[in-house]
């Protein structure tokens, strides 16, 4: 539900191609596709889609990206390549011939295999994204996606934010204490307001990571629909306002056709 | 073909069974006033007999024999098929019957005999009294049971005689009326017909009669009606969506022509292929909202249904979309009466969205320095919640139109949006059984301003403590 989008965000540059939308790069020349920092090589992520086409697009879009992927066509030998061989993060098709996605999550479960799995769907239904987190899956994406949401959600499940129970975060010249609820910029206090606490709480748990606006509306204000106006670049700026020294550069850094990044050295 | 549907109309199926039960009914007549009937004749020939016997005993044994021999060939063997003498050794002396019946005991009661224990004097079995008369003899009377007999053979015939014209009249009057109803069906026939070939004006014929059939082809025609105005709305919808998908999509052609044409440039190029891009993505954005009305539509899922407290609703939603407020210098607040805090029954991901897209709306439509309040209360068991604003308004004329899909006034063709953010509130509030009312906020000011009224039937409420 959350990729129902009633008014793309005007900077999200996408085409549609057969359910995906892919950033052609010759848009964008001056800025690669990968966004965040190169994956490490052996990065392994499993894909179990029967559709080809799309199969193809999104292997295409990730080895580019520097994974590894390997794909699969039918449940049943998806579950078997998951229980026979080690993947940092899978993307299992909720439609799939012979064992459904969602059974497939469960017998993974079931026999101990952890790795994070981003559930992919035709259906977007309130309901079936609960079944579908229900059954194990750790993100829900609904067809059709944006190749960078799928990217920076696969980011996202791979690099599992620092939950610890430690009550400072520090993010560059940023120390937010958990605790007193304050933030310090290089020791200067800055005023936020809960919301705006919030947000940059997230963003701060996940530096140097692209979140697009899908995952901060779900993450941060728990919406799972795409508002009408731009909301999340307003209340970015907002922030920005607040965090940004004026003369050094942003922060929390657009990327262009995906979403944002607090970039810290 | 039409004969063989005659008699399998339901009108003619009940006529065979008002004939099977009449038919039942007769033969049931004919068995109780057979069995009554017969018992009487039973009863009157056993008094015949005895009042015969005891007569006959006073007689001396000359007068006896005499009489025996006269009913053995007179009229009244009619009455008395049986007479006979016999000594006291049970020997016969005179009369119809030559032996004396096995089975027969000389004490003056009335006794069954049947025609083996005669030994071939009778044919039929009956009804004996033997007494004692002076001489030492005995005198045997009997009377057969051809009263019985003939009395069965008259009931017989007069049932027949009576059922058969009965049957037939009823079974012409069942053929009259299926042909009367047959001709109504066929005609229905033909109606459904046309209709199915796309005719769909045509309606049911209405008869003058106000049966069963008239009023089942009353509601099929209330159907169509309902059909009809549906399926007008669907092809506006269609015409909607073709010329809403249309205009981007013409727009991104005419714009990749003339780049065609045009300068060569990075940049020019560039700016072509982004304006495209946001073309394509409103086009994009349409698709998904309608099928995102259409899921909620018809997916009828109330799965995600809970307690919703409609002020943290607000607030939630305040908190989202007061920067974007600050930003256009619009006051976005809530304002609630003394009300307990309201609760209802909904999906609340659903509910945000409709609060979502009103509060957008009110904010786009709100010039600078206007007001956009939420307020929440509680009247007459229901509960309201309205989203009021001091912007542009909507003409009264227009407000029950701006729910369909695709409406835009006129005054709002410039400000961007899929046009369907209304259409997919009232299917939201539809799945909640809450009613949409679009009012104006006030009546002075140079602009009307525009509330919209969300009420909450009182079944949607939860009250306290529930």
């Amino acid at each position: 539900m959350a990729e129902n989008d009633f008014n793309w965000p005007v900077s999200a540059q996408h085409c549609i191609k057969e359910g995906i939308m892919t950033m052609p790069s010759e848009i964008n020349p001056s800025q690669p596709a990968p966004l965040a920092p190169q994956p490490v090589a052996a990065t392994r992520i499993l894909l179990i889609e029967d559709d080809s086409k799309i199969a193809q697009e999104v292997v295409e879009e990730l080895e580019s990206r520097g994974f590894h992927v390997q794909h699969e066509e039918s449940g049943a030998a998806g579950l078997s390549m998951g229980l026979n061989a080690h993947f940092d993060v899978m993307v299992v098709d909720r439609m799939l011939p012979e064992l459904d996605g969602l059974t497939l999550i469960e017998t993974l479960r079931e026999r101990k295999v952890h790795v994070p799995v981003l559930v992919l769907s035709a259906l977007s239904a309130v309901d079936d994204r609960v079944s579908g987190l229900k059954a194990g899956g750790d993100d829900y994406l609904t067809k059709p996606f944006a190749m960078e949401e799928l990217a920076a959600r696969l980011e996202a499940l791979l690099r599992r934010p620092d939950n610890s129970r430690q009550t400072m975060l520090r993010a560059g010249p940023l120390e937010m204490d958990l605790i007193e609820r304050t933030v310090t910029r290089a020791g200067v206090p800055i005023d936020l307001l809960p919301r705006e606490f919030r947000l940059l709480e997230y963003l701060m748990r996940r530096p140097n990571q692209v979140l697009t606006r899908n995952m901060l509306l779900e993450d941060v204000w728990n919406y799972r629909f795409i508002p009408q106006t731009n909301l999340v670049d307003v209340h970015i700026g907002k922030l920005r306002r607040k965090i940004d020294e004026s003369g050094k550069p942003a922060l929390i850094q657009s990327i262009r056709g995906a979403g944002f990044m607090l970039r810290v050295p | 073909m039409f004969r063989n549907e005659l008699f399998r109309t339901a009108t003619f199926r009940l006529t065979l069974a008002v004939v099977a039960a009449m038919i039942g009914s007769a033969a049931l007549q004919f068995f109780f006033g057979y069995s009554q009937a017969s018992v009487f004749e039973a009863r009157r020939s056993d008094m015949l007999l005895l009042r015969e016997a005891s007569i006959l005993q006073r007689e001396t044994p000359q007068e006896l024999e005499q009489q025996v021999r006269d009913r053995a060939t007179d009229d009244l063997r009619i009455l008395l098929n049986v007479t006979t003498l016999f000594d006291s050794q049970q020997h016969y002396i005179v009369g119809d019957l030559h032996n004396w019946p096995a089975d027969l005991v000389a004490d003056g009661h009335v006794h069954v005999i049947t025609p083996e224990a005669t030994g071939g004097g009778s044919s039929t079995v009956l009804r004996m009294v033997a007494v004692k008369v002076p001489g030492e003899r005995y005198l045997v009377l009997g009377r057969s049971r051809h009263m019985r007999t003939e009395l069965r053979l008259m009931m017989r015939h007069s049932m027949l005689v009576s059922i058969v014209p009965t049957v037939l009249f009823a079974l012409m009057t069942g053929i009259v009326l299926s042909h009367r109803a047959l001709s109504r069906v066929k005609d229905m026939h033909e109606a459904i017909d046309r209709i199915m070939e796309g005719d769909l004006h045509e309606r049911l014929p209405a008869g003058k009669q106000n049966d069963d059939l008239q009023r089942l082809a009353g509601s099929v025609n209330r159907m169509l009606d309902r059909l009809e105005q549906l399926l007008d709305e669907i092809r506006d919808v269609g015409n909607d969506i073709a010329h809403d998908l249309r205009t981007p999509l013409a727009r991104v052609r005419a714009r990749l022509d003339r780049a065609l044409n045009a300068d060569h440039s990075a940049e020019a190029l560039r700016n072509v292929i982004s304006h495209t891009i946001d073309d394509l993505d409103q086009s994009f954005a349409i698709i998904t909202a309608l099928l995102r009305i259409g899921e909620i539509e018809n997916g009828r899922r109330r799965a995600g249904f809970g307690t919703v407290d409609l002020e943290s609703l607000v607030a939630d939603i305040i908190d989202l979309y007061e920067p974007i407020a600050e930003t256009k210098g619009i006051a976005l607040s809530h304002v609630t009466g003394d009300d307990p805090p309201i609760h209802v029954l909904g999906d609340r991901d659903l509910l945000i969205e409709v609060l979502a897209n009103l509060v957008d709306n009110a904010i786009k439509f709100t010039p600078e320095g206007g007001r956009v309040e939420i307020r929440t209360r509680m009247n007459d068991g229901c509960a309201m919640l309205q989203i009021a604003d001091t912007g542009i308004g909507i003409p009264a004329g227009e407000r029950r139109a701006v729910t369909g899909r695709f409406y835009r006034s006129d005054k709002s063709r410039h400000i961007p949006g899929s046009g369907l953010g209304l259409s997919l509130v009232s299917a939201i509030l539809a799945l909640h059984h809450a009613r949409l009312d679009i009012l104006q906020s006030r009546v002075h000011d140079s602009l009307p301003g525009a509330t919209m009224n969300i009420v909450f039937p009182p079944s949607g409420v939860v009250q306290p403590g529930n």
